[in-house]
């Protein structure tokens, strides 16, 4: 079966772990435990009729306290970047990852998702910055992994992403 | 670890398995080519709580874990430029036995020819660390929600603000736009606010009102403030007061309504009302229907104030001619207030039926013992009178001497007092009343001509009340008013009957007469309104029986009937027919042209 690795990337506590968590178990806690290091969760999906492996990569929080190591990127076939509405600073930090990876492993097929959106209301990232993102070519989602909502739409359209040919990552030093 | 053969030898196998064990590493050789990874020595506890590694002790990566699988792809890659690097690679989580997770480290070591993985269990001082990294986000994420709640506060508040702010603005504007004259007074008294329209009326400048106590902004008089302080302390949520006069430049009339502030009921709201325009037409008003004391807007009291006007502009002596009750002494008096004497002394002397020494006593003075009786010395009403006016009514009723006497003061401008011998000069205008000819007493020679002709350089004429009835409506509620307010009673109006009865009177006492048969029908009075049946009998009576000699509006053929009869019962003399119908000899003629030119 085709294994693809993804990574998730983003701000520490935009909920990463958290739609992992939904994705793979369909499991959701408000509790938070802050990921130190990486730990790496599988699930299958099927794309047109295909099996397909994700290796999900649930990466540490990128912050002062850690980095993101490039070793990590090493091999990714796509990653999520994941924002937390409710903090624009998220927005920021996912920028900053995005050209991490662009730098480390090249252009590969992504996706965004403005995480919390069960607490929409109180969102800093407004329609405006969401526009822009959607210009600049991000393929922009919303979700909840408390709620569920959103969650397999995400991983979903980055498997298809991830079967397209014409995305697939060049060699990269 | 720069032996080139750094496995144990045999002899050291014991100690060699008790670090390992002690460090909680697991020690695996990597035989690139095959990719197997093969355990070596003592495995660590966790490594036998692990389902997948097998007890041959060799690794199946792909199974176990894919991270350490990517690590050492990763780790061929780096060792075919820098054979000689260890490499770590960073913590990452395994499943644990039961339902927990553990956190491993793995390290590439080269040695030589040989390729050593050991993998480590982070233990306490990774949880340590973790815990302190858990707390240090923590803190961050409260931090990050107490500031956005600030920002939020701050955002509401100044949202609030600026509403608040264009509201204000907007009733500002509104306000200014109305051009209404607002302001607020604070719980001290002093202006908070003021419209630009109060400023305009006030005449004052924003930075001469604005923190000032309302006294210094208002330039009241002195009774105005104090109405306005007593105004200001009522409890009443909303009042009203004025006209207040603004004494500046230009004067101005205010009214005021004070409302207290609902929010803040130490505070006031004023709106200030101007009132200049109808001051001043009232005044007019006012003016016109009364002139001082005198009431009336007929055409002939129209001329008499305008006389008055004149005369008041010179100094010179004036006779008052007129009937008993007609007024003569207002006359007087409106002429010395009017004149440049209005500040200095008006005396009033009535000069009827007193005798000779007591009259010359009574105007000159005299001095201590000139006559029996005299136990002082004396001023008279000249010197009283100094730098004022002095009215002598009834001046044909003065006897010869002081006729005599008066004459040297009018020429001289002095006068000597009763038992002296030395002139004092008066500065004095002499104002004189009469209701005789006094021409005609020249002639039977009871006055001498020549003080006629000093006090009658000017003449003051007035018409009798049945020459100028169209002022009894006027004169009778004006009567009527002083009354009720001397005795407190409330009367407010006079019947139609009865201004039809007093219309139609003779009224040969006057003014005098028409006041005190109005006193006497408010006394009389028992409702709010005079009734005919009020009125003293002679009036009422008359109305029954008309005296021939008043004139009543009648029905244009009766009335010219009646001035014919009157025409020819005094034998065609106009003057005469008009004295016996009650009316002036210029009505009386102006009446028979109009009746004559009238169809029957
Ligand atoms: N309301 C709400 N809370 C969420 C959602 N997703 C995650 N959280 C909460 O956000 C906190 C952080 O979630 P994690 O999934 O641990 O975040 P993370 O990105 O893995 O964080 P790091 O590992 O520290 O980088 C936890 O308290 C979660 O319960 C969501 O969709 N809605
Ligand atoms: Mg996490």
């Amino acid at each position: 079966m085709m294994q693809k690795k993804v990574c998730m990337l983003g701000g520490f506590a935009v909920g990463k772990t958290s739609l992992v968590r939904r994705f793979v178990t369909n499991m959701f806690s408000e509790h938070y435990q802050t990921t130190i290091g990486v730990t790496v969760e599988k699930k299958t999906v099927t794309v047109d009729h295909q099996d397909m492996m994700l290796m999900l990569w649930d990466l540490y929080g990128e912050d002062e306290f850690q980095h993101v190591r490039e070793s990590y990127l090493r091999g990714s076939s796509g990653y999520i970047l994941v924002l937390d509405g409710m903090r624009k600073a998220t927005l920021d930090t996912a920028h900053m990852l995005q050209q991490t990876v662009v730098r480390t492993v090249g252009p590969l097929p992504f996706v965004a998702i403005i995480n919390k959106s069960d607490l929409q209301s109180e969102w800093e990232i407004d329609q405006t910055i969401i526009e822009q993102l959607r210009e600049q070519g991000w393929p922009v989602f919303f979700g909840s992994a408390k709620l569920g909502r959103g969650v397999e739409e995400l991983f979903g359209h980055l498997a298809t992403l991830l079967m397209d040919p014409s995305l697939q990552p060049r060699a990269h030093s | 670890m720069t032996s080139p053969s750094p496995l144990p030898s045999p002899s050291d196998t014991g100690l060699f398995n008790q670090v390992l064990s002690a460090l909680d590493i697991a020690l695996l050789e990597w035989e690139m080519n095959s990719g197997v990874l093969k355990l070596q020595g003592c495995a660590p506890m966790w490594w036998h709580e692990f389902p997948v590694a097998s007890g041959a002790a060799i690794l199946d990566l792909g199974h176990w874990s894919p991270f350490l699988r990517d690590f050492l792809t990763y780790v061929q890659q780096v060792w075919k430029d820098e054979p000689e690097r260890t490499i770590a690679s960073g913590p990452w989580t395994e499943p644990d036995q039961p339902n927990g997770t553990m956190t491993l480290e793995a390290r590439a070591l080269p040695l030589g020819p040989r390729k050593l993985v050991l993998i480590e269990r982070l233990g306490s001082d990774f949880e340590n660390m973790r815990s302190i990294v858990q707390r240090a986000r923590e803190r961050m994420l409260v931090e990050d929600s107490t500031a956005k709640s600030f920002r939020h506060t701050e955002t509401r508040l100044i949202g609030q603000l600026e509403a608040s702010e264009r509201t204000k603005d907007d009733a500002l504007a509104l306000l200014q736009q109305l051009g209404l004259a607002a302001m607020v007074l604070d719980e001290r008294g002093q202006v908070t606010f003021a419209t630009d329209r109060t400023l305009e009326m006030l005449g004052l400048a924003a930075r001469e009102t604005l923190g000032r106590p309302w006294d210094q902004v208002f330039s009241f008089r002195k009774e105005d403030r104090l109405l306005m302080q007593h105004l200001l302390e009522g409890s009443t949520p909303t009042c009203s007061g004025g006209p207040f006069c603004l004494e500046g430049a230009c004067t101005r009339w205010i009214e005021l309504e004070i409302h207290r502030d609902v929010r803040h009921p130490t505070r006031h709201i004023l709106v200030l009302n101007d009132r200049t325009e109808i001051h001043a037409l009232r005044q007019a008003l006012n003016e016109q229907a009364s002139f001082h004391d005198l009431v009336g807007k007929s055409s002939a009291m129209l001329r008499v104030y305008q006389l008055v006007r004149d005369v008041a502009q010179v100094d010179t002596t004036v006779l008052i001619e007129g009937e008993t009750g007609t007024g003569k002494e207002l006359i007087a008096r409106a002429i010395h207030s009017s004149s440049s004497r209005k500040n200095k002394p008006f005396i009033a002397a009535n000069c009827a039926g007193l005798t000779d020494s007591i009259l010359t006593s009574q105007l000159f003075g005299h001095k201590r013992g000139a006559f029996t009786g005299a136990i002082q010395d004396q001023q008279g009403l000249f010197e009283a009178a100094e730098g004022g006016t002095l009215f002598l009514d009834e001046i044909g009723d003065i006897p010869p001497q002081v006729q005599t006497a008066l004459l040297r003061v009018l020429q001289e401008k002095e006068i000597t007092r009763l038992g002296e011998a030395k002139p004092r000069a008066v500065n004095v205008r002499v104002l004189a009343a009469t209701h005789h000819n006094l021409s005609e007493d020249v002639l039977r020679g009871s006055f001498r001509a020549d003080l006629l002709y000093r006090i009658r350089i000017a003449r003051v004429q007035l018409p009798p009340l049945r020459e100028r009835r169209e002022d009894i409506p006027l004169l009778a509620q004006s009567i009527l008013g002083e009354i009720c307010a001397a005795t407190g009673k409330r009367v407010e109006r006079l019947h139609p009957d009865t201004l039809r009865l007093l219309m139609s009177h003779s009224w040969p006492g006057n003014v005098r007469e028409l006041k005190s048969a109005v006193e006497f029908a408010v006394i009389s009075c028992k409702r709010n309104e005079v009734c005919p049946e009020d009125l003293p009998p002679e009036i009422t009576a008359a109305s029954v029986v008309p005296s021939s000699s008043v004139f009543i509006p009648l029905s244009n053929r009766d009335e010219k009937t009646r001035l014919l009869v009157a025409l020819s019962e005094a034998k065609g003399n106009r003057t005469e027919a008009a004295k016996r119908l009650g009316i002036s000899r210029a009505t009386l003629y102006r009446r028979l042209v109009e009746l004559d030119s009238q169809p029957h």
